[in-house]
């Protein structure tokens, strides 16, 4: 459970301290629910047959889910009274797919003030499915 | 050739001519709302009060119930279907995601991914807001890949509140392509002609 009546302070935080981690099986009920939710119904994101025809193995995550999940990871960190500045630069690298369980990270990389620079990536095992950073103010 | 793969097609002439001009304009389908949060939230098995209650989110210093920031991409989304639009038979090739870097502006390609996506945030969007979102093409690079041969297009986005400011701006880099075996169909379809 979170403890949503803490806010992480700067003087809390250091170069190189890894975030705590997310990890989430993607599901087709979940993938269903997502694409209902932020509204990318684009077919290869529940539907088998068209994700294949695009290269994938079966129905995958949206960019919009991966998005989310990192401010997820973000926030959970955080608390709620930081703000997301910017994510920036997210490369999609694989395709998070029916069965996977995701993985998402973040390493402090910079602090300057209250602005804090984060590295994040998903992985499926050890395979990299997605990666950016984040900018966010304490 | 056109209509073999997906996207609007035309030269990369055409293409050029939308060079730093506005290619669409979105307007969100729906007011944020609690419901779409809750949703958006519930499929990431996430759950911080400051999106659900507004008791929460003023004592975090917001100034009523405040959407995830990433929500401004589906709040920018347009309807799917609107008034005038047919009905979808059977069969019809499913409607997608609007994204007018691939289907409202012209290019020789008919094959595309993105590459990579950059937002920056401005200000919070509450319950009740209105995104507008303003789609231009800011930056065309050719490019030869493995896949094939086309150009990385960038689509800048702006979001938009009903007050006109400006919640976020996002930049999209599609790869919009043809593989080698299109552009030797290509070339035999012109040989045919």
């Amino acid at each position: 459970m979170i403890d949503w009546s803490q806010n992480l302070d700067v003087s809390q935080v250091s170069t190189g301290n890894e975030l705590p981690q997310i990890t989430i099986p993607i599901t087709l009920q979940r993938l269903v629910m997502e694409a209902s939710a932020n509204y990318d119904l684009s077919l290869m994101h529940h539907d088998k047959r068209a994700a294949k025809s695009v290269g994938a193995s079966d129905a995958f995550a949206n960019t919009f889910f991966l998005m989310g999940m990192y401010e997820r990871l973000l926030r959970e960190w955080a608390g709620p009274t930081m703000r997301i500045n910017r994510i920036g630069n997210m490369r999609m690298m694989s395709f998070n797919v029916v069965d996977d369980v995701v993985v998402f990270l973040g390493k402090v990389r910079e602090i300057d003030g209250n602005s804090i620079t984060i590295d994040m990536q998903s992985a499926v095992g050890e395979r990299i499915t997605s990666s950016a950073f984040a900018v966010i103010s304490l | 050739m056109a209509t073999e793969g997906w996207g609007k097609y035309g030269t990369w002439e055409e293409t050029e001519s939308f060079l730093g001009n506005v290619i669409a304009v979105s307007k969100g389908a729906d007011a944020v709302e609690y419901g779409s949060i809750r949703k958006w939230l519930e499929s990431k098995q996430f759950h911080p009060p400051i999106h659900l209650n507004k008791q929460a989110a003023e004592q975090a210093g917001y100034r009523d119930v405040v959407a995830p920031r990433t929500m401004a991409f589906t709040y920018g989304l347009p309807a799917y279907f609107s008034e005038d639009s047919p009905l979808e038979q059977s069969g019809d090739s499913a409607t997608q995601i609007p994204v007018p870097v691939i289907f409202d502006l012209p290019a020789p390609c008919i094959r595309s991914f993105a590459t990579s996506v950059d937002i920056e945030f401005f200000a919070d969007i509450y319950v009740g807001d209105r995104i507008t979102c303003t789609h231009r093409l800011t930056d065309i690079s050719y490019k030869t890949l493995k896949v094939g041969s086309g150009a990385f297009l960038t689509q800048e986005d702006s979001y938009t509140n009903q007050n006109d400011e400006l919640i976020a701006r996002s930049e999209l880099v599609i790869f919009r392509f043809n593989s080698p075996e299109d552009e030797l169909r290509k070339k035999e379809e012109a040989n045919n002609d």
